[in-house]
């Protein structure tokens, strides 16, 4: 992951209200603030309000599918418990929640042919099946699994995507997309399969550049707290030094906080986008916003100086910021950027691709 | 006396304690704010009428898990102010805890403490 990472990604979701996107492991912890997340989108969103415990609901139902598979996976092979692929994504009115996980290839053909089932039944035919499987247990040997389905289907009253890759010789990958509309209209099959191709090709990208989460909506503290959280989880899960673990959670809270009180705020939203790469011996942060284009020379101006400093330097610059005598403003106090670049392994790097005569979009990317 | 200050702890400030009476100062948590200013304001203006008439003696605990750098700019104005006392002729000490392994927080504790003018103290605790 570099620092053209994020504007790839930018220029593909620019039109979401919300876009996460997450590869890494799951636990009834994330799950939540997943699902926290999202309620939180929606309640902001005057159209999707009707929406908002399906969408819960879904998103749930879809979580249990990769810990259910997860759960199956770990003791035939190594693979990391309950580890996945989840987009959730507000786009106009419609709401699309995919998720993807490691199949035993051997298993592909009962859930296929499940899912073609579900999919040829009208609303009245699902309910049915619904009921059947709920008294007989018949419809699948995977505890559950079944009614999964069914009720994706009957609750989001769209067709199920799906679709399976290859992974390797005992495994495949499988992706299963559901979408909500607020109106209930059928969205054309067309779309949706155009939409999941895309989902697909940005967790490939995220494998390969090792990418673990990223996140593109709202930049204020109420919508970006469930995502600090759900990567706090993971850093204490993966790390095991409080070290990093905390300084690249701190390295995170003052970037989405300059973002916040910096970016070009269009119709009062703060927008913006971050996304974390996680490596052996570092972390690699990206951020991405909106700016005024008079305020770019001030602000290369401002990195160049503090990428100028050496690591004394940087310290008795922070502690002259922190003595001056002028207190923080709500525009946040000065010296977030100077802690970071204190913190950081290599220089800020930056990069600005400009939108038009107004505008531009400011890149920053930092490795600790 | 003055009136006690005791705000709760929410996910992203953290729980405050200013107790004359007893005798009592403790901040801990997480200090996160994106706007510190409005947080750290009743805590300003109650330590300002505090140190028109302090304790005997004024012992601050610092307990927190996380802040970040504009929260670190407001605790500098607290512990300036706790100064004062000091100039006073009055016994006034913070003491800093922290979890042993937490560099990051170590670390802003002892920046504080060499450039302040007052008692600071540093307080691991095993987790």
């Amino acid at each position: 992951m570099d620092i053209k990472t994020t504007f790839w990604f930018f220029d593909r979701i620019k039109e979401d209200n919300l876009c996460l996107l997450y590869n890494g492991n799951f636990s009834d912890d994330i799950t939540a603030k997943f699902i926290e997340l999202s309620e939180y989108n929606i309640t902001n969103i005057n159209s999707l309000t009707k929406m908002k415990k399906k969408v819960s609901f879904l998103m749930a139902e879809c979580f249990q599918n990769i810990v259910r598979h997860g759960e199956a996976l770990v003791n035939k092979v190594e693979v990391a418990q309950n580890e996945g692929f989840f987009l959730t994504k507000n786009w106009q009115d419609i709401y699309y929640i995919t998720s993807g996980n490691l199949i035993e290839n051997k298993k592909i053909k009962n859930v296929k042919s499940q899912l073609e089932t579900v999919n040829k039944l009208d609303k009245e035919e699902l309910k049915v099946l619904y009921r059947q499987v709920l008294e007989n247990q018949t419809f699948s040997e995977k505890g559950g699994a079944g009614l999964g389905l069914i009720e994706m289907a009957r609750k989001s009253g769209q067709k199920l995507q799906y679709l399976f890759q290859d992974y390797n010789k005992k495994f495949s990958l499988f992706y299963n997309q559901i979408l909500l509309k607020s109106d209930q209209e059928t969205v054309e099959a067309s779309d949706s399969e155009l939409e999941l191709s895309e989902s697909i090709s940005f967790h490939k990208k995220m494998i390969d550049e090792s990418i673990l989460i990223i996140y593109k909506g709202d930049f204020s503290q109420d919508s970006i707290f469930p995502v600090l959280q759900i990567i706090e989880e993971n850093l204490q899960k993966e790390r095991k030094d409080s070290v990093s673990k905390k300084k690249v959670f701190h390295i995170l809270v003052e970037l989405l906080q300059n973002i916040s009180h910096h970016c070009l705020k269009e119709d009062n939203k703060k927008e913006g986008i971050f996304m974390i790469g996680e490596y052996d011996e570092y972390f690699v942060i990206n951020t991405g916003n909106l700016i005024r284009n008079e305020e770019i020379d001030n602000l290369k101006k401002q990195i160049e100086f503090l990428n100028s400093l050496n690591g004394k330097e940087l310290k008795d610059y922070y502690l002259s910021k922190l003595r001056e005598r002028n207190l923080p403003t709500n525009k946040g106090a000065g010296i977030g950027l100077v802690d970071i670049a204190r913190r950081l392994i290599s220089p800020i790097n930056y990069s600005i691709n400009k939108i038009d005569d107004k505008k531009s979009f400011l890149s920053i990317n930092v490795i600790a | 006396m003055i009136q006690t200050l005791e705000i709760a702890e929410t996910r992203d400030t953290p729980y405050v304690l200013l107790d004359a009476k007893k005798n009592t100062f403790q901040i801990s948590g997480n200090s996160m704010p994106e706007d510190a200013a409005r947080f750290f304001d009743p805590i300003f203006d109650w330590i300002e009428e505090y140190v028109k008439t302090p304790n005997e003696s004024t012992h601050l605990v610092c307990n927190l898990d996380y802040f970040n750098s504009s929260s670190a700019k407001m605790l500098y104005q607290l512990f300036i102010e706790l100064e004062n006392i000091k100039e006073i002729g009055l016994k006034v000490k913070i003491s800093w805890h922290f979890e042993s392994e937490d560099k990051l927080i170590e670390e802003k504790g002892l920046e504080y403490q060499s450039i302040l003018n007052i008692p600071f103290e540093m307080i691991p605790r095993k987790n």
